[in-house]
């Protein structure tokens, strides 16, 4: 059967639209967002990085009632739950907290235990796939349209992101990252700018966020590949540093590492 | 919650943020130029040695995507393996190299081998530490990567009968030569805004896909003497386009001196220099249209160029399969005397394994004296060359104990799956097996119904295995259902390659992968029955309206 529940947008409808966005502002990609798919097919998926804060706030300036979504691994440091608290008070949202699914986390850490994720790597991303990407591939099945703050230069083959296109990874509905071609500086520019909260890690010497036991600060001038699953050897080369549920890229490593079936096995 | 009252008013003025057209701004905006700045990508060959030494994870990534400029992209997972590409222009390799590359890949790449639609072969589950004997291997017998993936001239393409076709208007094999004897490996233009594609035939059937090129050298003939039009401006991917006609006939001894041309302009203009996402020559074409572009040339040239009397079309479409004999009496066949013959064999679906390499090598030395070639064609097959007539028989039959009977359904000749799923870092799901699947199941159930039918399936939009132009194209997707992530494909249809030539529609969106042969059964199906003056399945789709389609292929209506 064909999905008609809602409308989609095709590659070449899509591939036209990207075209026609690249050099338009992070506001004009979150407008078109909203105004093509409404305020309840939309969503802002975020962990509250830097990048995902500015999206809110631009979002919220375009319709206040844009919806926010984040992932609550259940092992997340009490900043997490402190930024999450600071965005429902400044912007006057209900952040939609998801959590991963309870069978699945009680069965993964009764048979491989609660810190999995040190024992080898098919067990982190396994712990990863649990905690993080199944609760996100939930969140997407209500949309038609989620906007990630993925930028191109985070990572080298972060390059191509494109502002608007359909995430094959994810039922096909469209990814906007309305961010892709601003610079880092760009985002502290406009969180000064406009006074936006920042997650409070970033002061303890974070550069990546996620779960408390996987990452930590790193010093200065150092390797920002050490803050995140430092202990780890072999590990897929963007996970290890970038890890991002966001490119799909994630998915990608986790079924060709630990099998589909697997993968799925391995959660029940 | 805020109220409608209270909503802030959206601040436009901020919205107008300045990006200017400078270099400095192209540095700012485009991680990739920068760091070809920073370092030239082709250099990266002198840290191979470090690289060797140390653990995977701690090469920068920066490194992983300058090694793109040899050839090398990461395999599926990213834990140090590699896809390598070897660049063989017009897809012409000697006994002598193809077995090169069987070696390496019996001894580097786990016996990985495939053939690609631009006639390149990749190898796959090659490590850092190969590189320094596989370069080594490769450049004895005049083989590069260099240039193989990145922001270069890629392979230079081309029909794979050049210099022999019986029908071909005539020799382009010096132009191919010339033009990649300038570019490959050339640090200068080492630094292109984006991948660059050329394609060069004088084949009448257009068999190398012309329309979909960034520049295309189409020949024929004018007053008399042997030449190109230009195409430009052609590509797949998810913005896909037709290539437009320059306008010019260009003689075939300036070929490369317009061709460079065309790929200064554009890579002179900062425009496509600023986003990834807007980099490709079909850009600048979309921009400024062909007629300017032929102005820009012109003044770059400094020269005017000849006017193009009669756009060439292709007379119909081969995939030059099968026994066919040779032209005589030019480079090729010169002075041997003997009738010699070309023999096009499927490679289904388009894998050859490093020891069939090794094999096919053999067989067609012995065949043929040494003076065979193993030329590689866009649709992922191989056609062997300058077999004598005698030989024709032993040889197919050789080939046919090896892997590649002959007498198969042409339809396994005429289709094409993408590196895709499993190694692919970009495919969402099952490629080659996929195809596998739904020519099998047509074969079944139509027979040589189906013989001349293209289907091109990929498994991301970046469309390497050309499904806008498949008779009917397939492209991997997803979708969900409450027991998890579903693999499903679009469907494409009404695009096509040659006389026609147009860019299809995914009208068939997000097809659960086990209900993709029924829907491909009803679609052909109904070709067959309604079907008028032998058109195409194209050419029927084109003739339906959408929703007759898709009550067709669903099943919902029979006609």
């Amino acid at each position: 059967m064909i999905d008609r529940d809602h409308e989609l947008l095709d590659d070449l409808e899509v591939g036209e639209l990207a075209v026609e966005y690249d050099a338009r502002e992070p506001e004009d990609v979150l407008e078109w967002a909203l105004d093509r798919f409404g305020e309840s097919r939309f969503a802002i998926i975020t962990s509250f990085q830097a990048d995902g804060m500015v999206m809110i706030d631009m979002a919220h300036r375009i319709n206040p009632r844009t919806r926010v979504v984040t992932i609550d691994t259940g092992r997340m440091p009490q900043e997490q739950y402190d930024i999450i608290d600071e965005v429902r008070k400044r912007y006057g949202i209900q952040v939609e907290v998801l959590f991963p699914e309870a069978s699945a986390v009680e069965s993964m850490t009764t048979r491989h235990g609660v810190n999995l994720f040190l024992q080898s790597v098919e067990k982190r991303l396994l712990c990863c796939h649990v905690r993080k990407v199944l609760p996100l591939n939930r969140a997407l099945k209500g949309l038609d349209c989620w906007a990630t703050g993925l930028r191109r230069d985070q990572w080298a083959t972060r390059a191509n992101i494109k502002k608007i296109e359909l995430d094959h990874d994810h039922g096909g509905i469209v990814k906007v990252s309305p961010l892709a071609d601003w610079t880092e500086q760009e985002v502290w520019d406009y969180i000064k700018e406009y006074d936006v909260p920042i997650h409070p890690l970033y002061q303890l010497g974070y550069k990546s966020l996620g779960c408390m036991p996987c990452t930590r600060p790193v010093p200065e001038g150092m390797e920002g590949r050490l803050g995140r699953w430092w202990w780890e050897t072999n590990a897929p080369k963007e996970c290890g540093m970038h890890c991002s549920i966001e490119t799909g890229g994630f998915e990608h490593e986790v079924e060709a590492i630990l099998g589909r079936q697997n993968g799925h096995a391995l959660t029940r | 919650m805020i109220t409608d009252e209270s909503r802030p008013e959206v601040d436009r003025a901020v919205r107008r943020r300045e990006r200017p057209l400078t270099q400095e701004e192209v540095l700012r905006r485009n991680s990739v130029e920068r760091l070809k700045q920073e370092k030239h990508p082709y250099d990266v060959l002198n840290d191979i040695p470090r690289f060797m030494e140390i653990p995977y994870e701690e090469i920068p990534e920066e490194d992983i995507l300058r090694l793109q400029w040899y050839g090398l992209y990461h395999d599926k997972p990213k834990v140090g393996n590699f896809m390598m590409r070897v660049k063989i222009p017009n897809g012409i390799l000697t006994p002598a190299q193809l077995r090169t590359i069987g070696r390496i890949s019996a001894e580097h790449g786990e016996n990985s081998g495939e053939l690609t639609t631009r006639q390149c072969v990749q190898i796959h589950f090659i490590r850092i530490q190969s590189l320094p004997a596989i370069f080594a291997s490769l450049a004895g017998v005049g083989l590069t990567t260099a240039g193989g993936c990145g922001d270069n001239l890629r392979n230079v393409s081309g029909c794979p009968v050049a210099g022999i076709g019986a029908e071909e208007l005539f020799d382009v094999r010096p132009t191919v030569a010339e033009i990649a004897r300038f570019f490959y490996g050339n640090r200068e233009y080492g630094n292109l805004p984006r991948k660059h594609k050329y394609t060069i035939s004088a084949c009448p059937y257009h068999c190398n896909a012309p329309e979909i090129h960034d520049i295309a050298l189409v020949g024929t003939r004018q007053d008399g003497r042997d030449g190109f039009a230009f195409w430009v401006g052609g590509g797949l991917s998810s913005v896909p386009r037709i290539g437009k006609n320059l306008g010019v006939f260009v003689p075939q001894a300036e070929a490369l001196e317009v061709a460079r041309g065309l790929t200064d302009i554009w890579r002179n203009d900062l425009r496509y220099r600023m986003s990834r996402a807007k980099a490709r020559f079909k850009f600048m074409v979309d921009d400024d249209g062909p007629e300017s572009i032929r102005e820009q040339l012109q003044a770059h040239l400094g020269r005017t160029l000849e006017d193009l009397h009669e756009n060439p079309q292709p007379i119909g479409r081969t995939d030059h399969m099968g026994v066919h004999p040779q032209r005589r009496g030019d480079g090729a066949t010169e002075g041997q005397g003997a009738d010699l013959y070309h023999l096009g064999v499927p490679v289904f679906p388009g894998l050859m394994s490093g020891e069939q390499m090794l094999r096919v090598a053999d067989a067609l030395e012995e065949a043929t004296g040494g003076r065979g070639e193993f030329r590689i064609t866009r649709e992922q097959n191989f056609i062997l060359t300058n077999v004598p007539k005698a030989k024709v028989e032993s040889l197919r039959e050789a080939i046919e104990e090896i892997g590649f009977p002959l007498e198969v359904n042409r339809v396994r000749g005429t289709s094409i799956g993408c590196t895709g799923d499993p190694h692919c870092n970009f495919a969402v799901g099952p490629t080659k097996p996929k195809l596998l699947d739904i020519v099998t199941h047509l074969e079944r159930r139509f027979g040589e119904d189906v013989s001349d039918l293209r289907i091109y399936l990929d498994g991301c939009p970046h469309a390497c295995g050309q499904h806008w132009v498949g008779d009917l194209g397939f492209q991997g997707t997803t979708r969900n259902s409450d027991t998890g992530k579903i693999t499903s494909y679009d469907i494409i249809v009404r695009g096509k390659l040659g006389p026609g030539a147009e860019i299809g529609r995914p009208l068939l969106r997000r097809v659960p992968s086990e209900q993709v042969n029924g829907y491909v059964e009803r679609l052909v199906g109904a070709w067959i029955d309604d079907r008028q003056g032998g058109e195409g399945l194209p050419e029927f789709l084109r003739r339906l309206p959408d929703e007759q389609i898709l009550a067709v292929a669903t099943g919902e209506r029979h006609d």
